[in-house]
């Protein structure tokens, strides 16, 4: 177990790469906010689960409606190991969190508050939000202070690659497809085109803790740029158009330049308060219904025991 | 609840590894979620879950404190020596 005699003793340890353990006595600040980081990302697997289970009947053919399966066990796997580790911290148990995420009282990334409208929704979800989940997942992991979380995101990172290959393979189909095909894929793109660059949050504060404790490892504002010179050309490239007017590429650097964002939105549905919050919440909650019987039959086991 | 640590052992030569952890009611149901949380990919060729009051946790600082150094040879002597040695048999001859 280590312990530390200061904040300042703490940071130094942290800036010199030490990995922080459960068992160690870790300031209460860090131990917050880790917990909160890690139930951020823990429900906002959950919500993505949730909307990737809607498309297993939807999907078209049997091959998509299995890899949307294996998908939706993959995202709700992620919140169930996130969940593991962060009630480890002993914040919060694992069904304080769900009552909480249910009851709205805690957040879940932007990208889970819009509704799926189309298949096409459902491709760009797997191309563009995958993709942007996968950059800042990777971002943490890579250093990472605190060591169960690493661990465990090395396994998440594995999957969100699968997913993110997938989306790429679908957003490909789409765009040799029919007319009718590439008009959809172009309204999904045009729809969630700024959702997922928005995952990146608006541009790091300078004294951002996150940063300084190693749970992020890159600012906000370099993640999105990153994504922006990838995603962009991609885009082109498969013959679609980025929904941006004020897009443009730098003549002598190359780089793509997209148009001031507006973050009040983002504000507003981080507070559950965007297009498809309150849907998205009770359908939650009805699933955690419709599932009651199986944690009664788990609680039963454990009485008769 | 009771809270499992789950254990993989990957393809070939490879130690048991931690993988993370579960809650479950009882042993058998602690072995299926553990295959359905770890292991959905073959990521394992075995697997132990292993309830985490069994775990016999020792202490951290009976492992670090003290100096082990003699426990550890890097060689450096050796090669100190080989060189005097060498420049002894050049001198002398
Ligand atoms: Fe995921
Ligand atoms: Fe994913």
């Amino acid at each position: 177990m280590k312990r530390w005699e200061s904040l300042e003793d703490f940071e130094a340890f942290i800036v010199d790469g030490g990995i922080v353990e459960p068992s160690d006595e870790m300031p209460d600040v860090y131990r917050l906010a880790v917990f909160k980081f890690i139930e951020l990302h823990a429900n906002s697997e959950y919500m993505g689960g949730l909307t990737e289970r809607d498309w297993i009947p939807k999907a078209p053919g049997l091959h998509r409606k299995l890899t949307a399966l294996a998908k939706t066990q993959d995202e709700i796997g992620h919140a169930h190991l996130l969940y593991m580790i962060a009630a480890d911290l002993g914040v919060k148990t694992r069904d304080e969190m769900m009552e909480d995420l249910l009851a709205g009282t805690t957040n879940f990334h932007n990208v889970f508050h819009y509704r799926v409208h189309s298949w096409g929704d459902q491709v760009a979800v797997a191309y563009l939000v995958d993709a942007a989940a996968l950059a800042s997942q990777q971002a943490v992991f890579k250093n990472c202070s605190y060591g169960p979380y690493k661990r465990i995101l090395r396994r998440i990172i594995a999957e969100e690659g699968f997913h993110m290959r997938n989306g790429e393979e679908l957003l490909l189909t789409m765009a040799s497809g029919t007319d009718i095909q590439r008009t959809m894929m172009q309204d999904s793109i045009n729809r969630w085109w700024l959702p997922a660059i928005q995952l990146f949050g608006p541009d790091s504060r300078l004294d951002d803790p996150l940063l300084r404790w190693n749970i992020k490892s890159e600012r906000n504002e370099v993640l999105r740029d990153r994504y922006i010179q990838k995603f962009v050309p991609q885009l082109l490239n498969a013959g679609f158009q980025v929904p941006d007017s004020g897009l443009y590429q730098d003549g002598e650097t190359g780089r793509w330049c997209i148009s001031d964002i507006d973050w009040e939105p983002l504000k507003a549905t981080m507070r559950n308060g965007g297009p498809d919050s309150k849907r998205r919440l009770i359908d939650a909650q009805a699933a955690w219904k419709d599932a009651s019987w199986v944690r009664d039959a788990l609680d039963e086991a454990v009485v008769s025991q | 609840m009771k809270t499992y640590e789950v254990f993989l052992k990957k393809a070939g030569k490879e130690p048991f590894g931690h993988v993370g952890s579960l809650d479950a009611p009882d042993d058998h149901m602690a072995l299926l979620f553990a295959r359905d949380s770890y292991g959905r990919r073959s990521e394992g060729e075995q697997i132990w879950v292993v309830g985490r009051d069994h775990i016999l946790a020792g202490n951290q600082s009976d492992l670090a404190l003290a100096d082990r150094s003699h426990k550890h040879n890097d060689g450096r002597r050796v090669s100190e020596l080989r060189t005097s040695q060498r420049l002894k048999k050049e001198l002398g001859e």
